[in-house]
């Protein structure tokens, strides 16, 4: 049964928790990045200097390029953002809190973290720039190779709970979370998580050896967007992974919402952190063990789930 | 999905956008833009199945067209030998042909539409459509859909294998070399 929350509320929600966490993002990631370079936390600077940022963008002009596809380069953030906002309400916060309770959930999360891919490719096709359609072809070899992996590891949490909604598969969670019940499970996810983020080790389409890759002309307001859009993703997709492997709601002492949004916030500061501490891998050697090893992986992850079920 | 009028006027929405969006596929003059269009001529086709109460269909048939297209336009660019697909072309050939068999396509579907005998009964509920399509796809129609399957995995491995780094194309490390002349020379290198 479908159940979604009225447009009023739903709106907002979506609005509010996408806002707090791409702020979040762009704190924690400044405030780990002292940490980690020695400088100590400087939480002042962490937290006024994304604010800066944003308001000087609103003062840049745009930059132009040579015949570009208007259109697209515009719509291509818009889409990120939304796909990011479709994922989120997918995500239940507690038993009955959540926007879209979808029978097909799981297929409608798929679904956006598909067209993750159509945005990317669509932000650096379109300025008619070298270097942001090198960092388009990228993520089309990137995406493709995980795409598979990825919904095999998602397809392993339905499985216990013999429903596509995302809803029943924390339900499904309440004895035995799926990350201690499919331990690979977790891990695989992850790599798609920093991958459709195009975050830390897997940021190759927009990659600093690009010159910024598929945002590489973007300018101002256009380059403010194409960040927070990122960022809500890595939200949306730190959120899924709480209800899917961690057990959403459930958890002693604490109410069940507290606990959903710890569980996410853990998953993004270790999303964050890895952005830090590893290095960017390489493109081809990405793909390979895409191929060769995590698709293996997520099938037998599959096949023993399913032989537990039997 | 039961027919309020926000339900019809997001039918009629999906239904102009997925004709608009068809017919831009054939008027622009880039293949990339080409691959976009369909592709978002397919996602209103997807929104009317969600409509329609067949949500598993629906969003499938988004997840599966973005990942298509994207492979498409890249195809179709690497085999146009125009990298970024933005130079201007003709998208369309042999007009003739083609508006008379897509008017006639056009004729046959509408006929079916306007002519056909559909049930009238309440679509089930999207679970239970999910459900039913399940014990379809491995009830009746089992062997047929493991088949295809099956010939698609092997195919998949199959391209894997070949286009892998140690693949039948030589070390994806290399780069492309230069075949030898004669089949003896690339067996001693």
């Amino acid at each position: 049964m479908n159940v979604y929350a009225p447009i009023q509320i739903a709106l907002p929600a979506v609005a509010l928790t996408l806002a707090l966490g791409v702020y979040l993002v762009a704190v924690a990631d400044r405030v780990m990045a002292g940490v980690i370079a020695g400088s100590g936390p400087e939480l002042r600077a962490a937290m006024l200097t994304p604010l800066r940022g944003a308001a000087l963008a609103f003062l840049q002009w745009r930059r132009a390029t040579e015949r570009p596809d208007a259109g697209g380069w515009a719509l291509a953030p818009a889409l990120l953002g939304g796909l990011a906002a479709f994922a989120l309400a997918l995500v239940p916060l507690g038993p009955g809190l959540v926007v879209a309770d979808a029978d097909t959930g799981f297929v409608a999360f798929s679904a956006a973290i598909a067209f993750v891919m159509i945005a990317v490719y669509l932000h650096g096709w379109s300025p008619n720039s070298a270097l942001p359609l090198h960092g388009a072809y990228r993520y089309g070899a990137q995406a493709l190779s995980f795409q598979i992996p990825f919904l095999l590891a998602m397809l392993a949490t339905a499985l216990p709970a013999e429903s596509l909604s995302i809803v029943r598969i924390v339900e499904a969670q309440a004895t035995l979370w799926n990350v201690v019940r499919e331990p690979v499970g977790l891990p695989l996810y992850l790599v798609v998580g920093l991958g459709v983020s195009f975050w830390g080790p897997l940021n190759m389409p927009d990659a600093t050896d690009l010159a910024g890759g598929t945002s590489a002309e973007d300018s101002g307001v256009a380059r403010l967007l194409w960040g927070a859009a990122r960022a809500s993703m890595l939200v949306a997709v730190a959120a899924m992974g709480a209800a899917g492997f961690l057990g959403g709601w459930f958890g002693p002492f604490l109410p069940g919402p507290v606990w959903m949004i710890l569980k996410t916030l853990a998953l993004l500061g270790l999303i964050l952190a890895a952005g830090h501490l590893l290095a960017r891998i390489r493109i081809e050697l990405f793909v390979l063990v895409s191929w060769a090893i995590l698709i293996p992986l997520a099938l037998l992850n599959v096949f023993v789930s399913g032989a537990f079920l039997l | 999905m039961i027919p309020t009028p926000l339900v019809d006027a997001a039918f009629f929405v999906f239904a102009a956008g997925a004709i608009v969006t068809g017919y831009r596929v054939f008027r622009t003059d880039s293949m990339v833009r080409a691959a976009f269009y369909l592709l978002a001529s397919f996602s209103a086709v997807g929104g009317i199945l969600v409509l329609l109460g067949s949500e598993f269909l629906g969003m499938v048939l988004l997840l599966m067209m973005a990942g298509e297209m994207l492979i498409m336009a890249i195809v179709m660019v690497m085999y146009m030998m125009n990298p970024a697909g933005l130079n201007p072309m003709t998208m369309v050939h042999q007009n003739r042909v083609a508006a008379v068999a897509g008017l006639a396509a056009f004729l046959a579907l509408a006929a079916v539409g306007l002519l056909g005998d559909f049930p009238d009964r309440p679509a089930p509920q999207p679970a239970l459509a999910t459900e039913e399509l399940g014990i379809e796809l491995l009830g009746d129609s089992m062997l047929v859909f493991q088949t295809a399957g099956v010939t698609l995995l092997s195919t998949m491995i199959g391209a894997v294998a070949i286009a892998g780094r140690r693949g039948r194309s030589g070390s994806a490390e290399d780069g492309s070399i230069e075949p030898a002349l004669q089949p003896d020379e690339e067996d001693a290198a």
